[in-house]
């Protein structure tokens, strides 16, 4: 008798939600006052059942149909299906339309991570930072030069001249490096020497910034690397420019860490 | 009248001619309804030396003195065919007889089992291999009784006949010099003792090449040196789907013949490498060869037999190589060094091209993302398609098959290229910047000592 009475209840509910306008009338027990004879007749087998149903034993699922019938007393008999078959579609829309929306924000908050992430941080850095000093210090032949007495002299012009081009080739070359332009900081000509053809001593300042100085001193800004971004460069040009006034014969080139 | 007797004298040495191709006798050539009835074993010795390298010579089995063109100080050479479902002749035989008379002065023996290996039931051909091998065996005990001696006896076996080869060894107390096994058989000899198959204990030498182990082939090592071609399983060039018909079966199983063949040219080599597994090799984790001292790694093919002694000592060897889609099969192996210094963890694959005078050699390493850390040397092997002789240029191209990471950097500090196989000093470049699917190309400098 409990189940009965409780799926009546739940039926009656059901029912209401069909029209506002319905009249909760669908009590425990006496709903069948309110349903109409057609109902009734229709459902012959439970007919008079929910009004006389004190002691019968009769299964739920009769009940529930019997009651389902009954909740909707007031949408017309005719289009009693069809108001719920487009209640469940709009519904069923409805659902439908929140899944896709929350799939494509999920692909477009999911690409939008990954853009952000995908952001290289490889390519900051504050130079500002930049504070330990990194020195090498050496030398390189320029075979198609001849060695005059004015380039002895620092301060004569042609010596300036030359100098200051080779000092461009050498900023060019190490500003140009992805992994060693960030800490360059200047490159000198110092002098130049008579050697059988012309020698330049050069001196290359970097700068890092004080974490990871260890590190980049053992990679980076080892010895290796300065030396051999410089020896690839001189190996790059060789093809165009041996026989121009400031060519570098790549195997005269050394180098060594100023400490 | 006069034209009849010249006639006569023209046409006499035709005939002669003609009377003595007439005794060149054939391998089997049976068909399939021979394979659907089943045969029963006859085992034919066919007789191929430098004299007669096309015209084979039908040999007793009981007689040999019968034979002048059998010179038992010569070393001899059995070809053993495998399971012949359709009872056709092998294609490959007459080309084995060529290139083994090429290169050396032997006795070439073809064993012809065709009738016993062309049966539709498998089984009934794994039945015949141990009555064949009783032929061969009491054949070479007659050789010996002639003068022949067993440690100058090399048997070549494909798939079945490399366990025939085996089983003749065992019977002769592993005292023929070497057995050569080409893809031995894995079906019905999978998982059974060392004496009903072949097994090192069978010859002083036993090399073995895997091409199937997936399917014909056998998978275990069976010899003093295993190499596992490509892994062993899936041959490049080969069939992946039955749609291709009958080649998707044999195709893998076939090729062991072809790279063999191919080891016979002495430009193209190919070295293989002891490893564990061939994804190791693969990672670059056994590019070593330095327990084989001064010779290097060794050769695959015919002449292995240079690195036999090193070899016995070593008990059994696995080693890996890998090959190209057609002939030549052979690679060339670089190590590749990769030092990054991207803050970031970085998986990818690279490409790298060789290039000298108008020729290009490829390589491509995606057998898996390989992986890239800061400051950290990653080392990976490289197989190219072909050898390039000095270098004048390369060129690299980084990926990671990802289109969300296209904005993806490899910032190299310093790749190092290193031939495996000739003393050359290896090849850097500095200070690379690879966006993600560009190819970077560069001139390679001989690299420095590393003090990194």
């Amino acid at each position: 008798m409990d189940i009965e009475l409780q799926a009546i209840g739940e039926n009656g509910k059901d029912g209401a939600t069909c029209s506002p306008n319905e009249r909760v009338a669908a009590g425990n027990g006496d709903g069948g006052a309110s349903r109409t004879p057609d109902t009734a007749e229709k459902d012959g087998l439970l007919f008079g059942q929910p009004a006389s149903s004190n002691g019968e034993t009769v299964s739920s699922h009769h009940t529930t149909e019997a009651q389902r019938t009954l909740g909707n007393t007031f949408c017309p008999r005719k289009m009693n299906s069809v108001c719920r078959i487009s209640r469940e579609r709009v519904r069923l829309l409805l659902i439908i339309i929140c899944i896709v929306v929350l799939i494509c924000a999920a692909i477009g908050i999911s690409l939008a991570m990954c853009a952000a992430i995908n952001v290289d941080g490889d390519d900051n850095f504050d130079s500002s930072s930049f504070k330990v000093p990194r020195s090498f210090n050496g030398s390189f032949q320029l075979p198609n030069r001849v060695f005059t007495e004015e380039l002895s002299t620092l301060s004569s012009n042609e010596s300036q001249a030359l100098a200051a081009g080779l000092q461009e080739k050498l900023d060019h070359l190490y500003r140009s490096s992805p992994a060693l332009g960030r800490y360059f900081s200047k490159a000198e000509i110092q002098a130049f020497r008579n050697g059988s053809v012309v020698i330049a001593d050069y001196q290359l300042t970097f700068v890092m910034p004080e974490e990871q100085q260890d590190q980049l001193r053992n990679f980076t800004l080892s010895r290796e690397m300065v030396y051999n971004v410089f020896r690839q460069f001189l190996y790059d040009q060789e093809a165009d420019e041996s026989g121009g006034q400031m060519y570098i014969a790549p195997v005269s080139l050394n180098m060594l860490l100023r400490l | 009248m006069f034209l009849w007797q010249y006639l006569t004298l023209l046409l006499l040495p035709i005939t002669v001619q003609i009377c003595k191709a007439q005794i060149c006798e054939e391998f089997s050539d049976l068909d399939l309804s021979h394979a659907i009835i089943g045969t029963s074993l006859r085992t034919r010795l066919l007789l191929y030396t430098r004299d007669n390298g096309t015209c084979g010579t039908l040999v007793s089995h009981t007689d040999l003195s019968a034979h002048p063109r059998f010179n038992s100080s010569r070393p001899t050479t059995f070809i053993i065919h495998g399971y012949r479902p359709t009872g056709s002749p092998p294609v490959w035989m007459q080309k084995f007889t060529e290139l083994l008379l090429a290169r050396a002065d032997l006795n070439v023996i073809v064993v012809d089992w065709n009738r016993g290996a062309a049966n539709i039931n498998y089984f009934k051909a794994v039945e015949n291999t141990h009555k064949a091998a009783d032929n061969l065996t009491a054949f070479i005990e007659m050789m010996q009784r002639h003068g022949a001696s067993l440690s100058s006896i090399h048997m070549i076996g494909v798939s079945l006949g490399a366990h025939i080869s085996g089983f003749v060894g065992a019977k002769l107390n592993g005292a023929i010099g070497r057995i050569t096994a080409l893809d031995p058989a894995g079906p019905q000899f999978t998982g059974t003792l060392p004496e009903d198959r072949l097994d090192p204990t069978d010859a002083q030498f036993v090399d073995v090449l895997h091409t199937d182990i997936d399917s014909l082939g056998f998978r275990e090592p069976l010899g003093h040196i295993d190499f596992y071609a490509n892994g062993g399983a899936d041959q490049p060039g080969c069939p992946r789907t039955i749609l291709s018909g009958g080649a998707y079966f044999k195709c893998d199983h076939q090729r062991s013949v072809l790279l063999f063949f191919d080891s016979f040219n002495g430009t193209c080599t190919s070295r293989a490498y002891p490893c564990t597994s061939y994804k190791d090799f693969l990672d670059g984790d056994c590019m070593s060869c330095a327990r084989f001292g001064a010779a290097g790694c060794p050769v695959f093919g015919y002449d292995v037999i240079k690195w036999r002694d090193v070899l016995l000592t070593l008990g059994q060897t696995k080693t890996f190589f890998t090959t190209n889609t057609d002939p030549p099969f052979c690679r060339t192996n670089y190590r590749v060094e990769v030092m990054i210094w991207n803050e970031d963890l970085r998986f990818g694959y690279i490409t790298v091209k060789l290039h000298s005078n108008g020729k290009e050699a490829v390589a491509t390493i995606d057998h898996k993302a390989s992986e890239f850390k800061k400051f950290t040397e990653t080392t990976l092997l490289a197989q190219f398609d072909k050898d390039i002789q000095s270098v004048k240029e390369v060129s690299l191209k980084f990926s990671t098959g990802n289109a969300l990471k296209s904005k993806y950097k490899l910032r190299v500090l310093r790749i190092r290229l290193t031939h495996l196989e000739r003393e050359e000093r290896p090849l850097c470049r500095y200070d690379i910047l690879l966006q993600q699917d560009k190819e970077v190309s560069f001139r390679p400098v001989p690299c420095e000592e590393s003090n990194f």
